[in-house]
């Protein structure tokens, strides 16, 4: 972080320096499964200070205004990939920037990913880990709540979160009045 | 004759395609069109319209707030309810620091590359740039040593080749004329712009619980508990920290954003005769400053033909003039049969063909006002505004069209806004504008707080029977509607409008087209395979498909194609 920026924070909230950020559509089925993890998070861990979970929707380039400040950021979010629906898939650090200049999509919002980790890279020299969780969708139609394979993936997902935030030196720890999450967007129920 | 296809061009996710084809250096035909279906609003059919608004604000990313907005003004209208003042004045509050947020990222992050070279930046003297950047504002972030570490940034950037990574970057394009001074002090405020837009966003969610998905509506008010004494509440402690937050946004539109908005409009002003496109001009009031929303603080209404003489007010979601004037056409989208509909009565069903240039070719309906293809944004809220003499706007258009113009070495004018360039300008007004009124409402909600007035929702309660109901918003890119049916208190239709429907719309039964593919005919083309001058129109409307239409592409293809057959 620059003199500058550290000048700027004098006021509002400070930034934590670890950041879990979900990222998909929650009416576009599969899509919803980054906000959907970060939702069982919330609901069945309590998390350090130092971390802060935010469902971010589809930002685009906002998202680059979420990453600046950060030592570490955790992205959770549908990957399109060829393996089976569910299959859940880890790039870390330079494999997403070497994913992303070889044009593959690492997910379906990558092109606001790639270039929001690029601004964070110039303003501040951007988070110095980042690890990208993901989950091949079945379906990205418009509709409420996740498929069997995806929604199967999500609870193991937040476990890999948990344990990643533990190597992160922020371990969460389980609640112990932990209740089943259920989004407003799952479908199940009336909203 | 050179047919150009460019798919997708936003630097937001979204598939808008624009082909074009250009003769003699020139486009003479113009398609804008989107590849994904729109279709999220029947999700919302048989649903209680208390939460209609905790899913429209998901229909994108980039604009929940305006979404959430939106349709709980839609319910109210629906039900003819009144918000308390405290409520208008939250929601007021919310709507100006997602705007300031939305006006600086589109400014520095989503268009500046269109027309700063970056790899022009190691070229640069810093000092100079320091003293430019210093002769048009007294920022403090401004000097050589600042510059000094941008540029010694970029060069690294440079070195490393992921220059790449920045997409639709044409660099050494021969339509690229900043000195590299001014592309160095650009890039600078371009990455100090982001601890802005975030501190804009940090209102958003002191207000709203949440960012970027707020929590804190309620069809009839706001759920924020007001109690100055409670630490638990909406209190003077946050109530300053919220003004803190605000007047350094507001400093920073005032002192980087506009001077460097006039400042590139200065170095390219070949770009305000290019790009005018649709000259009928559309706008919604909106800042009530009252429980019934019959008063605004920023006003609406058309312009037609590009004469500020013609002006014509919208009072407000009632007036007829906007409520029965509205209809979107089918004729070439992909969508089943032809002519308009009313959005009370509107359908969504689908019906796709292949890309046809004289049939369908696009998911995005065609939104016409008294049968008319309107423009919406910040320009037309400005020349709305400016046409009815709103001092505001008039003071801050005023000011910029001067530092314009000096720097032009020309004089550039209010008639000069009807152009790509002027669509910038009035973009970086309306932030000072809505900074302005920034500190006013937030003057008024402690005013009224004060008075001992703590109140922040009527409940509403549903009738049995069928009811209508219109909700607007003028948004950062323009008008939005949410049209919303009930029957026995269950949503039994709801179609969303939004602006980038108006001005990225398809042409329509009457073969009329556009703004987006209006604004494009003229536009010189230097190189077919890099068309930066299409990009530079198209951008400056500040394109998001999101909401029109969500953009999810497995197949594995490049971010972005040109094809020039």
């Amino acid at each position: 972080m620059s003199p500058h920026q550290r000048e700027h924070r004098s006021h509002g909230e400070a930034v934590a320096p670890i950041a879990v950020i979900g990222i998909g559509n929650v009416l576009l089925g599969d899509d919803g499964f980054g906000p959907t993890v970060l939702e069982i998070l919330a609901a069945g861990w309590v998390l350090p200070d130092t971390v802060e979970l935010i469902d971010a929707g589809t930002p685009g380039l906002d998202l680059a205004g979420l990453l600046c400040g950060r030592e570490a950021v955790l992205f959770v979010d549908a990957v399109a990939a060829p393996e089976a629906p569910g299959t859940l898939l880890q790039y870390r650090d330079q494999q997403i920037a070497e994913a992303l200049t070889l044009q593959v999509r690492v997910s379906p919002h990558d092109p606001a990913l790639a270039e929001a980790l690029a601004i964070a890279r110039l303003v501040d020299g951007g988070p110095e880990r980042v690890l990208l969780v993901g989950a091949v969708p079945q379906s990205v139609e418009v509709g409420l709540g996740l498929s069997e394979a995806v929604k199967a993936a999500s609870a193991e997902a937040a476990a890999i979160v948990a344990n990643a935030l533990a190597g992160w030196g922020a371990a969460p720890h389980r609640r112990t009045d932990a209740v089943a999450s259920s989004p407003w967007w799952s479908g199940e129920g009336d909203g | 004759m050179t047919r150009i296809s460019i798919d997708p061009i936003t630097r937001i996710e979204g598939h808008l395609r624009i082909d074009a084809v250009v003769e003699g250096g020139k486009v003479e035909e113009a398609w804008a069109s989107c590849g994904m279906w729109r279709g999220i609003e029947p999700i919302l059919l048989g649903r209680d319209p208390r939460e209609a608004w905790f899913f429209t604000q998901r229909f994108c990313g980039v604009c929940t707030t305006v979404h959430a907005i939106a349709s709980v003004r839609a319910v109210e209208d629906a039900l003819k309810l009144e918000v308390p003042l405290n409520a208008q004045l939250i929601r007021n509050l919310i709507l100006i620091a997602h705007g300031l947020h939305d006006h600086i990222v589109h400014f520095y992050h989503l268009s500046a590359l269109d027309w700063i070279d970056v790899t022009t930046i190691p070229k640069a003297d810093p000092a100079t740039a320091a003293k430019i950047a210093q002769s048009l504002s007294d920022w403090p972030h401004n000097s050589a040593q600042e510059m000094a570490a941008v540029q010694k940034r970029v060069v690294g950037l440079v070195e490393s080749g992921q220059l790449g990574i920045f997409a639709n970057g044409y660099w050494g394009h021969s339509a690229m004329k900043l000195p590299p001074e001014v592309s160095l002090l650009a890039l600078a405020h371009y990455l100090q712009a982001l601890e802005y837009q975030r501190k804009a966003n940090q209102v958003v969610g002191i207000l709203g619980g949440k960012t970027p998905h707020i929590q804190n509506l309620t069809v009839g008010g706001v759920m924020n508990a007001i109690n100055l004494d409670s630490q638990a509440a909406m209190n003077m402690d946050r109530l300053y920290m919220m003004k803190d937050l605000l007047s350094e946004v507001i400093s920073f539109v005032n002192d980087v954003y506009l001077p460097d908005a006039c400042a590139i409009a200065g170095f390219y002003p070949e770009w305000f005769e290019i790009g005018s496109g649709v000259k009928d001009y559309l706008a919604v009031p909106d800042l009530p400053t009252d429980s019934a929303s019959t008063a605004f603080d920023l006003p609406g209404g058309t312009i037609l033909g590009g004469d500020l003489a013609s002006v014509h007010p919208i009072t407000g979601s009632r007036d007829p003039y906007f409520r029965d004037a509205v209809v979107e056409d089918v004729t070439h989208a992909w969508y089943r049969g032809k002519g308009a509909k009313a959005p009370f009565v509107g359908e969504t069903i689908p019906d796709y063909t292949d890309f046809q240039d004289d049939g369908k070719y696009s998911w995005v309906k065609a939104p016409r006002f008294q049968g008319k293809p309107m423009q919406v944004g910040p320009l037309s809220s400005i020349l709305v505004a400016y046409a009815q003499k709103h001092e505001s706007t008039v003071k801050w258009t005023d000011l910029a069209l001067g530092r314009v113009s000096a720097i032009a070495k020309q004089p550039v004018t209010i008639h000069h806004m009807h152009s790509t360039m002027g669509r910038y300008v009035a973009r970086a007004v309306r932030c000072a504008v809505l900074g302005e009124h920034a500190l006013r409402h937030w003057q008024l909600l402690v005013g009224n707080i004060a008075k001992g007035d703590s109140s922040v929702c009527n409940p509403p309660t549903f009738p049995k029977g069928r009811i209508e109901g219109m909700g607007f918003h003028e948004a950062p890119r323009g008008t939005l509607s949410h049209w919303i049916v009930a029957e026995d208190g269950k949503i039994a239709n709801y179609q969303a409008v939004v602006p980038t429907t108006w001005n990225a719309s398809p042409r329509d039964e009457g073969g009329a087209r556009g703004p987006y593919e209006a604004s494009l005919l003229g536009t010189p083309v230097a190189d077919a395979t890099k068309p930066l001058e299409l990009l530079r129109t198209v951008h400056s409307f500040d394109p998001c498909m999101a909401c029109a239409c969500h953009t999810l592409d497995a197949s594995g293809n490049p971010i972005a194609t040109v094809n020039v057959a």
